[in-house]
């Protein structure tokens, strides 16, 4: 905003309240990352977030217990949820490129319409289509298979990429776009070659969104696998922590592991997420 | 296109609806038949059984009563009298000991429900037992009673849902000293073959007659009605079905296309189609997966909303689960369970959530975009932090740190000196508890759209104001909100709609505690669902009230937003 600089005591406030609450923000981040290194079950007995004594017991654990038929728990489970998020990253993206790609630059009656309805189908309490969402799998035959609940998170996921690809899109000088169609190139063509490789920031934060969308569900993910062998990492981590046996150590090793890859793909990814999320917003 | 080539083309269209509909109709009405051929089997097979007479060809069972595991008690052991001995009845002992052991059980369910209802019959049912069949069967040795008498209920029969065409049925043995049921499991039967040769002589038929209206009289009467007769030919397989839905809507779709096609509505969709496939071909695979996995789920939730679902049993209620709901069940208001009070919590939660959410956010982006700021890289990537953490790992992790005298945070408030809080044992803490939690969660989002917004803002603007001597609190009013609002408007509605709708949170934090009282409609609505006998209708009911009352919200919440824009 403004380039003036304040006066000094009012700067060196800011910076000691930012610094607090970034410490605050942190604290339960740093909490679970004491449990994982401290020995023992319990959560924590108390409010420090340096860990009194350092083992890795946790996660030898979670990488070495087995599940019922031998396989390894943690390793198997993780397998089944990167599989599923993966497949639906490249399944959410791409229908909803070539979706938010038609309701930015086509004019076609019932486009306004369309629009709409990616931003009602947002009010769907997921509760409501659970039930005939298993239905409909079961009839399919997709239910405790890993297609199902990939096309189950990519139609969850389709509707904010959209909203914001179509975004993004908009703000896309059509120029380029205009020369190439003049020089005869097809739709499909300008679509490949001009406007994806254009969009990449965009993409880049759909896909993170699809991605997390798949990686953090456990709801739908503990109805439709009724095998536990099918179960993805949510489900696996939550049961570490139930009403009747609460395991801290285990699951904060597990929160730990499951958390890294997806950090690391927001850090990469979060210089485009200002421009990405808020270019549909700010053009209206 | 050529007249008769147009013809056609409706024609297609038409017929591709008509073979839809006589296909249904036709995959009812066999089923229907199925159905009732299979059901009548086994229950013939399990009475005969039952009186001593086995049918050939059918696999018919006598099973004894159920005993507690002993090691297990919520198990039930079996045993089944094949031949003349008894065995156990156990999954993999014999052919169809699943399917046996499941039916059995199911009518052990309709008898303890039976009891309640029925006193009278089970007197009858006793009455009516016969001495002379006790020597036919060898008596099961050392049978143990259940607490209920035996052949209270009717006994049942029905198609097996797996496709196998097979039907099992189950009668009680009134005759038997103790508690014995016949099952009978029918062979698999194929439903009568598709009349496909039938289906493409009429589609045929339907074709030359179209074709020929065109012909005679390319733009007149007379095309229209040998259209529509073409369509109406299809209806012809569903009368012989005697499906007479099927029939009517044949022929309403030949009316309506006919009337379509006179009012020149088929040529131009047509060319709309036409004209407009680039744009359609690419919205085309996101909006059929939309439609098979979104809207259809969506329209059977809606239907299910009519219907009562009661262990196992689905019944039409019309607008009494809706009824049940908006009177509050007949609860106080103060009843966690009654819908007012969810309500209530539910809009304070989501009003409480999206304020702290905005306020938080904002004033954290106004302050980062500060250029004189230190280490703003920084600050940005550690408070973007909560939204890269799986979201039911926070839930979880903030549940530990509440959970318990000795949690995180009650560890805080003694080092400083406080009295610990027993978090989850009263209603406002515990809704103080969610509330934290998801505030956590959510800021960095309204964070990074505030400063997309912010950094969007020409800084021209600015200095231009401070040159005409605009005051800091000038600018923020006249520069910073105004550029601010479209950015934060769509950003607010959605995030109501998410907090509206969050799940995991309350779920997974104070889990509705003290009694409920903390539930949200999303979570209620899921209990219904799951934890309370399975009630799908009240579950659906749910949904579609959340659903109305989010679509009025967009739609009134968003009317406000443009009216504020406008000047």
């Amino acid at each position: 905003m403004t380039a003036r600089r304040p006066r000094l005591v009012w700067s060196i406030l800011v910076h000691v309240g930012l610094v607090v609450l970034a410490a605050a923000v942190l604290y339960p981040v740093m909490l679970v990352c004491k449990k994982a290194l401290e020995p023992g079950r319990q959560f924590a007995l108390s409010a420090s977030p340096i860990p009194s004594d350092v083992t890795a017991e946790h996660f030898v654990e979670l990488f070495t217990s087995r599940g019922a038929s031998g396989e390894l728990l943690f390793l198997h489970h993780a397998l089944n949820s990167v599989l599923v998020s993966l497949l639906t990253t490249v399944v959410g993206v791409a229908l909803s490129c070539t979706a938010a790609y038609a309701l930015s630059r086509f004019r076609f009656p019932g486009r306004q319409t369309g629009l709409g309805m990616f931003m009602v189908v947002q009010m769907f309490p997921a509760t409501l289509l659970l039930l005939p969402l298993y239905v409909i799998l079961d009839r399919l035959g997709l239910l405790n298979s890993i297609a199902g609940l990939v096309l189950v998170y990519s139609t969850t996921a389709i509707p904010f990429c959209v909203w914001t690809l179509k975004g993004y899109f908009d703000s896309l000088p059509r120029e380029l776009e205009e020369a190439a169609r003049i020089d005869g190139a097809s739709p499909w063509m300008i679509f490949r070659k001009i406007i994806l490789p254009l969009a990449r920031p965009g993409i880049a934060v759909t896909a993170l969104f699809s991605f997390m969308t798949a990686w953090n569900e456990f709801i739908m993910a503990s109805t439709f696998m009724t095998d536990q062998t099918k179960y993805t990492l949510p489900v696996l981590i939550q049961s570490t922590v139930t009403e009747f046996s609460a395991d801290w150590g285990l699951f904060a090793a597990g929160a730990v592991v499951t958390s890294v890859p997806v950090m690391i793909a927001f850090y990469v990814l979060q210089r485009y997420l200002v421009g990405g999320l808020t270019a549909g917003a700010v053009k209206g | 296109m050529t007249t008769v080539g147009r013809q056609l083309r409706d024609f297609a269209v038409g017929a591709v609806l008509a073979v839809l509909i006589a296909t249904i109709a036709f995959v009812a009405v066999r089923n229907q038949e199925l159905a009732a051929r299979q059901t009548e089997l086994a229950t013939r097979a399990a009475t005969g059984i039952a009186e001593g007479r086995p049918l050939p060809d059918v696999h018919a069972v006598l099973v004894g009563a159920p005993k507690p595991s002993p090691t297990r008690p919520y198990l039930r052991q079996r045993r089944v009298l094949e031949g003349d001995a008894w065995r156990p009845l156990v999954a993999g002992g014999g052919p169809d000991d699943k399917l046996i052991y499941d039916a059995a059980n199911r009518y052990d369910q309709l008898a303890a429900r039976g009891e309640r209802r029925a006193t009278s019959r089970v007197v009858s049912a006793s009455a009516a037992r016969d001495p002379r069949r006790a020597q036919a069967a060898p008596p099961e040795p050392d049978a143990w009673s259940p607490p209920w008498p035996a052949a209270i209920a009717p006994g049942f029969a029905e198609l097996l849902p797996d496709g196998s065409g097979r039907a099992v049925a189950v009668a009680p043995v009134t005759s038997a000293p103790t508690y014995q049921l016949a099952i009978a499991v029918t062979p698999p039967a194929r439903p009568a073959p598709y009349p496909l040769l039938v289906m493409i002589g009429l589609l045929g038929l339907g074709a030359a007659l179209a074709a020929a209206g065109a012909l005679i009289a390319p733009r007149g009467l007379a095309a229209r009605a040998a259209f529509a007769l073409g369509i109406a030919v299809l209806a012809i397989p569903c009368v012989l079905w005697q499906a007479w839905t099927g029939a009517t809507a044949i022929l309403v779709v030949a009316a309506g296309l006919a009337l379509a096609q006179h009012a020149r509505l088929t040529d131009r969709i047509t060319a709309g189609l036409r004209r407009h496939r680039t744009a359609l071909g690419f919205l085309a695979p996101a909006a059929v997966s939309m439609l098979v996995l979104v809207a259809a789920p969506f329209l059977i939730g809606l239907v299910i909303g009519f219907y009562d679902h009661h262990h196992g049993q689905w019944s039409f209620v019309g607008l009494s689960n809706f009824g049940e709901i908006l009177s509050g069940g007949g609860r106080a208001l103060d009843d966690p369970l009654n819908f007012w009070f969810i309500l209530g919590v539910t809009v304070l939660w989501t009003a409480a959530n999206v304020f702290f959410h905005v306020a938080i956010g904002v004033a954290l982006a106004l302050v980062l975009s500060q250029s004189w700021l230190r280490g703003r890289g920084v600050f940005r990537m550690l408070l973007i932090v909560p939204w890269a953490v799986p979201n039911y790992i926070t839930a979880l992790i903030w549940k530990g740190m509440f959970t318990g005298e000795y949690g995180a945070i009650n560890s805080l408030l003694h080092a400083a000196g406080l009295d610990g809080v027993s978090w989850f044992s009263s209603w406002a803490t515990a809704f103080a508890a969610n509330v934290a939690t998801n505030t956590w969660l959510g800021f960095p989002f309204m964070m990074v759209v505030a400063l997309g917004a912010l950094e969007s803002i020409p800084k021209e603007l600015y200095e231009a104001a401070s040159v005409d001597g605009a005051s800091a609190w000038q600018r923020f009013r006249h520069i910073t909100l105004p550029h601010l609002r479209p950015a934060l408007g769509p950003a607010i509605a959605l995030g109501s709609i998410w907090t509206f709708n969050m799940f995991n949170v309350i779920f997974l934090v104070s889990g509705g505690k003290p009694g409920g009282a903390t539930n949200t409609l999303v979570v209620d609505a899921y209990r219904w669902a799951f934890e309370r006998g399975e009630r799908y209708g009240m579950a659906a009911a749910y949904g579609t009230i959340i659903f109305l009352i989010l679509l009025l919200w967009t739609v009134f919440g968003t009317r406000i937003v443009r009216r504020k824009e406008a000047p």
